[in-house]
């Protein structure tokens, strides 16, 4: 950790730099503590608007100049809207990192937001609802996290055509000044950049950028909407959505939460893989993952097979979380394990995949954590920390989302209490 | 500069392609079977993608269920896929575990194809094609492919047809296997903080009592089809249209040329993005190249609700037209080549990309390229060869237009190039 520098710069910015010499390119991330959670109820779809018209024109520059000077030093850059930050990512040549940060600064700080191009923007993103409809599992996965998180943290960052229509060019640019400030970013950079430098670079292109007081780390309280749902739609197979809450990042039975995951779900001897697809041979895709927004923990059973099989599907996915706590054993449990240890020795011969684990780290739990202690974490976790975790985290409050041709027979759903 | 490329081929005909990375602390392994879905027939279209399913399933040292545990013991990033061209293995995992990897992949190449677990995975690729029918852009592509290639055996789907997947017995599976799957029609890959001659050492233990089979690709380039085709898909809310013009091989010296000037025109702050996408015409359109061993294409495409379809036509076409006539400017090439500089660089760093990378480069160059080599391509495209190349292959006349979505534009009843129209 002798290589890592995390600090606040008195501009207001939180920052980590994880020095890598010899390393040939430089990555660096700039999480702005604002995502879809921070919208006016009436102006859904705001957040991601804002990130999509952010460097299409500043006081200096037209959108297409900032496009070109990215281009001449040949940065790869961009952004994307979370439910609490919108993230700017940029991986370059270390010669052309304070260019890079530089131009970051520039359409950060001094966006025009000029009318013509918000009026395309607010067009394209109904386009893209409207798209949106053609992608069933994308369709399924925002179906999933309204239920799962409720009208706030499960907004979708297309927002509605009923909020796009509201939308002016004046939303964004006073949203824009109301949560893009110094005291609301976290950068996190990583390659072979002397930290001081990094620091002085940073002080000196965002002093004085709105308010340097620290805030954006409040978390949003989900609200978790247990009950089966189903949406029909003209597919060829029936999406499956099922999930309960868990914990959070920070929460010491967060490792245990991953190890379940990974018993679940890890690589192709997972029992969701195993018993669903190769031995029953119900499903192409099946999956199981976790979110954790901060202070909260969501579980995810995913599945999509043809209508006549879904209620097979169904239990299965069920029956296999339950069985865990029954017939666990040792080798399942180290196998998890070594997934997630050696995922993390894998991707820590990329940059880029450095400088994001340390600005999740620090988003998180606001400070950097080795290795050691994250595999130490995992190495602890016991069969019987797993039993436990099922028993004080049962899913008897699940939420169920089905799209495709029909939903689920009364028989499969009966299987399970629901609320 | 010493090559960090060690090649080795065994008795057998088994290549072995090694890159030594010394700053990595990871290593990627995988075997390029080159059989492909354009070394099937009609009736068995699918079965390179089916076997690759099947190789997962038993050998006469494991079931099933030991491979997947295997892999999963050392934590590795483990796949596999089918193109035209090739079936790829690989895995990528901790540098200590590297040639236990190997020997995990070296075992499934001798599957032994489980009768009893046959019906099951056909079920398994039956829901994976059900998948692929939800998808606009799958459906639209193999429609593009089946249009453009029409009676050649690009025309088919890789994951093949309900009704010969459905048929599909284990037998013709397993001479398909016999054939295709010998050592000297593999190549074995790996990358990482390795030592060559230890590489090969393993690979010499493994492989070398592997039989070869003397087979061949019997090949032939596509003549690709022009004119129009519609396919209506009442499902679908977005309609894609595509136009695909002949492009170079992967092995002509315009390759590099031709994808740079496929950036230019539908890469990112290219002229598609700023003129179509930023004039609110169609939020999604590019230019993408298809290179083969023996021919290319060049696809432009976009894909929008269908009342749009007309003018995101039409401005593809000016946008074509365009460049076709006129050119680019040296600014444009500049800027494409830097993002390229640092794409490499980017590439550079972990095992696993690198793997992929020579996975192409020996599928399509039958040689691993060095970073200096592909700079030095890169660095050779200028304005004239582009030039060069839109005279050679020009996408403002001919070409094939593709229309997949819940619309029948264009309406090509009885117009001459109108190929006809597709339901489902």
């Amino acid at each position: 950790m002798s290589n890592i520098v995390h600090d606040t710069l008195p501009c207001g910015i939180e920052y980590g730099v994880m020095h890598l010499p010899g390393r040939h390119i430089v990555s660096f991330q700039i999480r702005m503590l604002s995502g879809v959670c921070l919208e006016p109820d009436d102006k859904l779809g705001l957040a991601r608007l804002l990130s999509h018209t952010i460097d299409m024109g500043t006081e200096a520059h037209t959108g297409r100049e900032i496009a070109d000077a990215f281009d001449a030093i040949g940065a790869s850059h961009g952004g994307g809207t979370g439910r609490e930050t919108t993230t700017f990512s940029c991986t370059t040549l270390p010669d052309h990192f304070e260019r890079s940060l530089e131009l970051h600064a520039e359409f950060l700080r001094t966006p025009t937001f000029p009318t013509d191009v918000v009026d395309v923007h607010i067009d394209l993103q109904k386009q893209e609802l409207v798209a949106l409809e053609d992608d069933a599992s994308s369709l399924a996965d925002k179906l999933m996290g309204e239920k799962a998180y409720g009208s706030v943290l499960g907004r979708h960052a297309l927002g509605n055509e009923a909020s796009l229509a509201q939308i002016t060019r004046t939303d964004i640019h006073d949203h824009w000044k109301s949560n893009f400030c110094a005291g609301r970013m976290l950068v996190t950079v990583a390659g072979p950049i002397e930290p001081k430098r990094v620091a002085d670079l940073l002080q000196q292109s965002f002093e004085g950028f709105g308010s340097q007081e620290r805030s954006g780390r409040e978390p949003f309280k989900g609200d978790f909407a247990p009950g089966m749902y189903h949406q029909d739609k003209d597919l060829e197979q029936e999406q499956i959505g099922i999930c309960w809450p868990g914990v959070d990042a920070t929460h010491e039975a967060f490792a245990t939460q991953q190890i379940l995951l990974g018993v679940l779900s890890g690589g192709m001897s997972g029992r969701l893989f195993t018993e669903v697809r190769e031995k029953q041979g119900l499903v192409y895709w099946v999956s199981a993952w976790q979110e954790t927004p901060r202070n909260t923990g969501m579980l995810f059973m995913g599945a999509s097979t043809m209508p006549d099989r879904c209620d097979q599907t169904y239990r299965t996915l069920l029956r296999e979380v339950e069985r865990i706590a029954e017939d666990l054993e040792q080798d399942e449990l180290d196998r998890a394990v070594t997934g997630l240890a050696a995922h993390l020795d894998t991707r820590g011969d990329s940059t880029r995949a450095r400088c994001g684990e340390l600005a999740n780290d620090i988003f998180f739990f606001g400070r950097p954590i080795s290795h050691e202690e994250k595999i130490g974490k995992l190495e602890a976790v016991t069969i019987d920390s797993i039993r436990t975790y099922l028993n004080d985290y049962p899913r008897d409050r699940l939420c169920v989302v089905t799209l495709g041709p029909r939903a689920l027979a009364d028989e499969a759903v009966r299987t399970r209490r629901m609320d | 500069m010493n090559s960090p490329y060690t090649q080795h081929t065994l008795p057998n005909g088994l290549r072995v392609v090694i890159e030594t990375m010394p700053d990595v602390r990871s290593a990627a392994a995988g075997f390029l079977v080159r059989t492909g879905a354009r070394d099937e027939t009609r009736d068995l279209a699918g079965v390179s993608h089916f076997l690759e399913h099947m190789m997962f399933k038993g050998t006469p040292n494991r079931t099933w269920r030991d491979i997947t545990i295997d892999f999963d013991r050392m934590g590795s990033t483990y796949n596999a896929f089918t193109s035209e061209d090739c079936t790829v293995y690989y895995g990528w995992v901790r540098q200590s575990d590297i040639e236990k990897q190997i020997a995990l992949l070296a075992d499934m190449m001798r599957s032994e194809i489980p009768e009893e677990e046959f019906g099951k995975e056909r079920k398994v690729i039956l829901e994976e094609i059900a998948m692929a029918k939800d998808s606009l852009e799958h459906l639209a592509f193999d429609f593009i492919q089946d249009k453009l290639f029409a009676g050649h055996p690009l025309a088919w789907p890789i994951l093949g047809y309900e009704d010969t997947v459905a048929d599909m017995s284990r037998d013709a599976l397993w001479q398909y296997f016999q054939r295709r799957y010998a050592p000297d029609n593999m190549i074995l890959i790996v990358a990482g903080n390795v030592d060559p001659n230890h590489i090969i050492d393993v690979a010499d233990k493994l492989c070398g009592g592997w039989a070869a089979s003397g087979t061949d690709s019997q090949r032939q380039p596509p003549t690709m089809k022009t004119g129009t085709d519609v396919f209506t898909l009442d499902r679908f809310n977005q309609q894609i249209i595509a136009l695909s013009f002949p492009s170079v091989s992967s092995r002509d010296e315009l390759c590099e040329t031709a994808g740079v000037a496929a950036s230019i025109l539908g890469g990112d702050n290219s002229r598609f993005f700023w003129n179509i996408v930023q004039e609110g015409i169609a939020p999604r359109v590019g230019a993408h190249c298809m290179d083969y061993t023996d021919f290319g294409v060049m696809i432009l495409y976009g894909s929008c609700q269908p009342e749009g379809i007309p003018a995101l036509y039409d401005a593809i076409k000016e946008q074509a037209d365009k460049i076709t006539r006129d050119g680019v400017k040296p600014e444009e090439v500049e800027r494409v080549k830097n993002k390229r500089r640092t794409g490499l660089a980017v590439e550079a760093e972990t095992p696993y990309h690198r793997l992929t990378q020579l996975m192409d480069d020996m599928e399509q160059y039958g040689e691993p390229r060095t970073v200096d080599q592909r700079l030095a391509e890169v660095d050779a495209v200028t304005v004239d060869s582009i030039a060069n190349y839109f005279e050679a292959y020009p996408i403002n006349i001919g070409g094939h237009l593709a229309s997949v979505g819940p619309s029948q534009w264009p309406n090509t009843e009885g117009e001459p190039g109108g190929n006809g129209v597709s339901t489902a």
